[in-house]
C-alpha cells in the first residue's frame, strides 16, 4: 500500500540514523537542514499516522510523531501545519497590555489634582506628571499639565482601554477642570505567548541572522525584529514569545502566524 | 585725499600699493603723498576677527587628542588579545569611523573607550576570532551593560552584521586560561591543556544537548564544565577540591570568577544532574544510586556513549509515561497498589531509581517540598531534558476574569467619588505634610 511505503521510506532516511537526527548539530553548528528536512514529512504522514498506530511501535519517534498518538490531540493533527494558534499544547495567548494617549485639552493644575484625588502621586522633582491609578479596569496613567495623558495597562481590548480613558476624564472633570475625551489613540501592544516546547536560539539565530538578535551575555532572549509586520517579538529558550509594538491587535496574530512556523522548525526532542 | 602734490603741483596722484602698503604717489614727480598703516591700531585689533577653522587654507584636520588616545587603547587591547596586525588595522580603522559619527562624538571619555572595545569584539566576530564580550568588558573595567548599550548602537548606525561567538569557539581560548599545567602545579593536580578542552568539549555538547546552554551566560558555564572536566579526568585525587579552591589552584584572576562563583555552582549542579541521570541509564551498573558525590567516576563512560545513553533515557522516560498514562486510565487514583504494578511491569535495569522517580512524580509535595512541580497536565512533564527555566515554575499568573465591555457604558458617580478625596481629608493630609516637613 502507499501508505505502508512511504512510511517505511521516512523510516530509512530518518530512524535508520536515528541518534544523528534527534541530537546532532543542536548548536546550530550543521545549520538547520536535519530539522526543515523532517518538518517536510509531516503532511504526509499526519492521514498515514492515525491508521497505522495500531500495528506499529512509535514511542521511540521523536516527540512531535508520538505525541499525536494521545487521543485529545487527533482532532488537531491536521491543523499542525496550518494554523498556530490551535496546535497541540495549545500555545495560549493573551493580549498584555495596551499603551495609548488622549488629550483632556484643558490645562490642568497637577498639585491641585495630587491634592484632591486619592489615586494620585505627584513628585515633580521626580518626573513632570502626575501618576493617577483606577481601580477597574486595573490601569495607569500619566497625566501632564498640558492636558495631554498617557494611559497603560488595560488587558485585552481596546474597549477596556476606551473605558479607562473615560474614567480618568471623568476623574479629571470632578476635580472641576474642563476636561474633555479627545484624539484617543492606542499607540501600542503587547502581547504574550507559550509555544509549549523549547526552542534552540542559537539555530534562530544563525538561520535569521537579518533579524534577529541574541546575545546570552546580555539578555536570555533572542531579539526578532520582524518585517512585516513590524512587530518586535522577544523568543525565550522556554518558549514562552513576547510581542510587541503592534497598534491593532491583527497585527499580534499575524506575527505569531508568520513565527510559529519557524519555531517549529527548531524545536528537538 | 590730498589731490595736489606737494613738491610739484600736479594733481594727478593716483592710489598705489607698495607691499599692501597704501601710498598716494604722484604721478609727474613720484614723490609719496601720504601713506597708509602697516601695523594695525589697537581698535582693529579688538574689532577684527579671528580666521574661523572652515575659512583658512589648511586641508587636512589634525585628528583630536581624544582620538589619539583612544588610538593608542585600541592597539593596546589588540595586542593583549594577539590580534593579527591585519585585523588590528582593521579595528583602527573602524574605531576611527565610528568616532566620528554623530552620536558618538560628543561622549563621555569612558563611554568612547567602551566604543573601542565594541569596535574590536565588532572585527574579532566578523572574523571568526573568538572573544567574549565579558572578556573586553574586563579587560576595559566596564560591565556587560554598558558594553552592550554602545555595541547595539555601533551595529545599528554602522550596520554591521556581526554573528555572536558559540560557546564552542570562546572554550578553547578559556581552557588555557588555566594555568594547570604539570610544571605549573603538583602532578596529581596537573591536567594538559588538550586533555582537558577535549572532555570540556564534550560536556558542554552534552550541556547543549540537554537545555543547559541554551540562554545563559557562557562564562560561569564554561567554568563550571572545566571544574567538572578536571574533577572526572582524576576523581579519586580530587573529588575533595572545592570550585573555589579550583579556581585559585589553577590562578584564575579572581575579578573574573569571583562574581560569577554562584551561577558557576548552579551550573555545576544542572551539569551533574544530567550526568546523574545519563548515569543511571548504564546497563551495567545494576541498580547502584547514581548521585553527584559519585557520578564524577563514571563520567569517562558517560561521555563516551552519551548518544545511546541520551536515546536510552528519553524512550525509558517516554514508556514510564505511557504506563503512568494507562495506568491512570484504567484504575482509580490509588497510590499504593498502583506504584507496586508500575515497579513489576518497568524493564528497566534500575528498577530501585525507576520507582523512586514514580513516587516523586505521584507525591510532589512530600518529595520536592523547595523545587516547585509542574502542573501535572503541563507541557514540560512529557520532556525528560527541560529548560532549567521550565521547570522552576514561579507562582502561577492567576487569570482575573475578563470583563466584557463595549467601552462606553455609563461610568457611575460613586465609582468617580470614591477617587476624591473629601474636604476633611484634604485638611487632614496638609497637617500632616505640614508636620512632616517641620520633623
Amino acid at each position: 500500500m502507499d501508505e505502508e511505503a512511504a512510511l517505511e521510506n521516512y523510516f530509512d532516511q530518518t530512524i535508520a540514523g536515528s541518534s544523528d537526527y534527534i541530537f546532532e548539530g543542536d548548536l546550530g553548528l550543521q545549520g538547520p537542514a536535519p530539522q526543515l528536512q523532517d518538518s517536510s514529512f509531516l503532511p504526509s504522514l499526519t492521514s498515514q499516522e492515525k491508521d497505522l498506530t495500531e500495528d506499529l511501535d512509535l514511542s521511540f519517534l521523536p516527540d512531535e510523531l508520538s505525541t499525536q498518538d494521545e487521543p485529545q490531540q487527533a482532532e488537531n493533527v491536521n491543523n499542525n501545519e496550518d494554523s498556530g494558534i490551535y496546535t497541540e499544547g495549545p500555545p495560549r495567548e493573551a493580549t498584555e497590555a495596551n499603551t495609548y494617549t488622549m488629550n483632556l485639552a484643558c490645562p490642568l493644575d497637577l498639585k491641585s489634582i495630587a491634592l484632591q484625588a486619592r489615586n494620585a502621586e505627584y513628585n515633580p522633582k521626580r518626573f513632570a506628571a502626575v501618576i493617577m491609578r483606577i481601580r477597574e479596569p486595573r490601569t495607569t496613567a500619566l497625566i501632564f499639565s498640558s492636558g495631554k495623558m498617557v494611559c497603560t495597562g488595560a488587558k485585552s481590548s481596546e474597549e477596556q482601554s476606551r473605558l479607562a480613558a473615560r474614567k480618568y476624564a471623568r476623574v479629571v472633570q470632578k476635580l472641576g477642570f474642563p476636561a474633555k475625551f479627545l484624539d484617543f489613540k492606542i499607540q501600542n501592544m503587547v502581547g504574550s505567548c507559550d509555544v509549549c516546547f523549547p526552542i534552540r536560539l542559537e539555530g534562530l539565530v544563525l538561520t535569521h541572522q537579518q533579524f534577529s538578535s541574541y546575545e546570552p551575555e546580555l539578555f536570555p532572549g533572542l531579539i526578532y525584529r520582524m518585517v512585516k509586520p513590524r512587530i518586535v517579538l522577544l523568543i525565550f529558550v522556554s518558549g514562552k514569545v513576547v510581542l510587541t509594538g503592534a497598534k491593532e491587535r491583527s497585527e499580534i496574530y499575524e506575527a505569531f502566524e508568520n513565527i510559529y512556523p519557524i519555531l517549529k522548525g527548531f524545536r528537538k526532542q | 585725499m590730498a589731490s595736489n602734490c606737494p613738491e610739484c603741483g600736479s594733481s594727478n596722484v593716483v592710489e598705489d600699493d607698495l607691499y599692501s602698503q597704501r601710498q598716494w604717489v604722484c604721478e609727474d614727480c613720484g614723490s609719496v603723498v601720504s601713506e597708509g598703516h602697516l601695523t594695525t591700531l589697537l581698535s582693529d585689533e579688538t574689532q577684527g576677527r579671528d580666521v574661523p577653522y572652515h575659512a583658512s587654507t589648511e586641508v587636512v584636520k589634525k585628528p583630536c587628542r581624544n582620538l589619539i588616545a583612544g588610538f593608542v587603547r585600541v592597539r593596546a587591547l589588540c595586542r593583549i588579545l594577539r590580534l593579527s596586525n591585519a585585523m588590528e588595522s582593521e579595528v583602527v580603522s573602524l574605531f576611527e569611523s565610528a568616532y566620528n559619527l554623530p552620536n558618538f562624538l560628543h561622549v563621555t571619555l569612558t563611554k568612547k573607550e567602551i566604543l573601542g572595545g565594541c569596535c574590536l569584539l565588532c572585527v574579532c566576530r566578523q572574523r571568526n576570532w573568538p572573544v567574549s564580550m565579558g572578556t573586553v568588558g574586563y579587560l576595559l573595567g566596564a560591565d556587560n551593560s554598558a558594553m552592550g548599550t554602545v555595541y547595539q548602537e555601533l551595529t545599528k548606525s554602522l550596520n554591521i552584521q556581526a554573528t555572536t561567538s558559540g560557546i564552542t569557539d570562546l572554550m578553547e581560548s578559556f581552557c588555557y586560561e588555566f594555568k594547570l599545567g604539570p610544571k605549573q602545579v603538583e602532578e596529581v593536580l596537573s591536567e594538559t591543556p588538550q586533555r582537558l578542552l577535549d572532555r570540556v568539549s564534550a560536556l558542554i555538547e552534552l550541556a547543549a544537548d540537554t537545555w543547559i546552554v541554551t540562554g545563559r551566560q557562557p562564562l560561569p558555564l564554561i567554568m563550571g564544565s572545566v571544574y567538572v572536566a578536571w574533577q572526572s579526568l582524576n576523581p579519586m585525587a580530587r573529588m575533595k577540591y572545592t570550585f573555589t579552591t579550583f579556581c585559585k589552584i589553577g590562578k584564575v584572576p579572581e575579578q573574573s570568577w569571583r562574581k560569577s562563583r554562584d551561577t558557576a555552582l548552579k551550573r555545576v549542579n544542572e551539569l551533574l544532574e544530567v550526568l546523574c541521570k545519563l548515569g543511571r541509564e548504564l546497563p551495567w551498573l545494576r541498580g547502584v544510586a547514581v548521585e553527584h558525590n559519585t557520578v564524577a567516576t563514571l563520567v569517562d563512560d558517560i561521555l563516551k556513549h552519551r548518544r545511546a545513553l541520551l536515546l536510552r533515557a528519553v524512550k525509558n522516560y517516554e514508556q514510564q509515561l505511557q504506563n503512568e498514562l494507562s495506568e491512570t486510565q484504567t484504575t482509580e487514583c490509588d497510590n499504593d497498589p498502583s506504584e507496586s504494578n508500575r515497579s513489576e511491569s518497568s524493564s528497566s535495569e534500575t528498577p530501585a531509581v525507576m520507582s523512586s522517580d514514580q513516587a516523586k512524580c505521584e507525591n510532589p509535595a512530600d518529595e520536592e517540598a523547595t523545587d516547585c512541580q509542574l502542573p501535572p497536565t503541563h507541557w514540560g512533564k512529557r520532556h525528560l531534558f527541560l529548560p532549567p527555566c521550565v521547570k522552576s515554575c514561579k507562582r502561577q499568573k492567576v487569570d482575573v476574569p475578563q470583563l466584557e465591555v463595549t467601552g462606553d457604558e455609563d461610568i457611575s458617580d460613586s465609582e468617580i467619588e470614591s477617587y476624591i478625596r473629601s474636604q476633611d481629608e484634604i485638611k487632614l493630609y496638609l497637617k500632616a505634610q505640614k508636620e512632616l516637613k517641620q520633623a
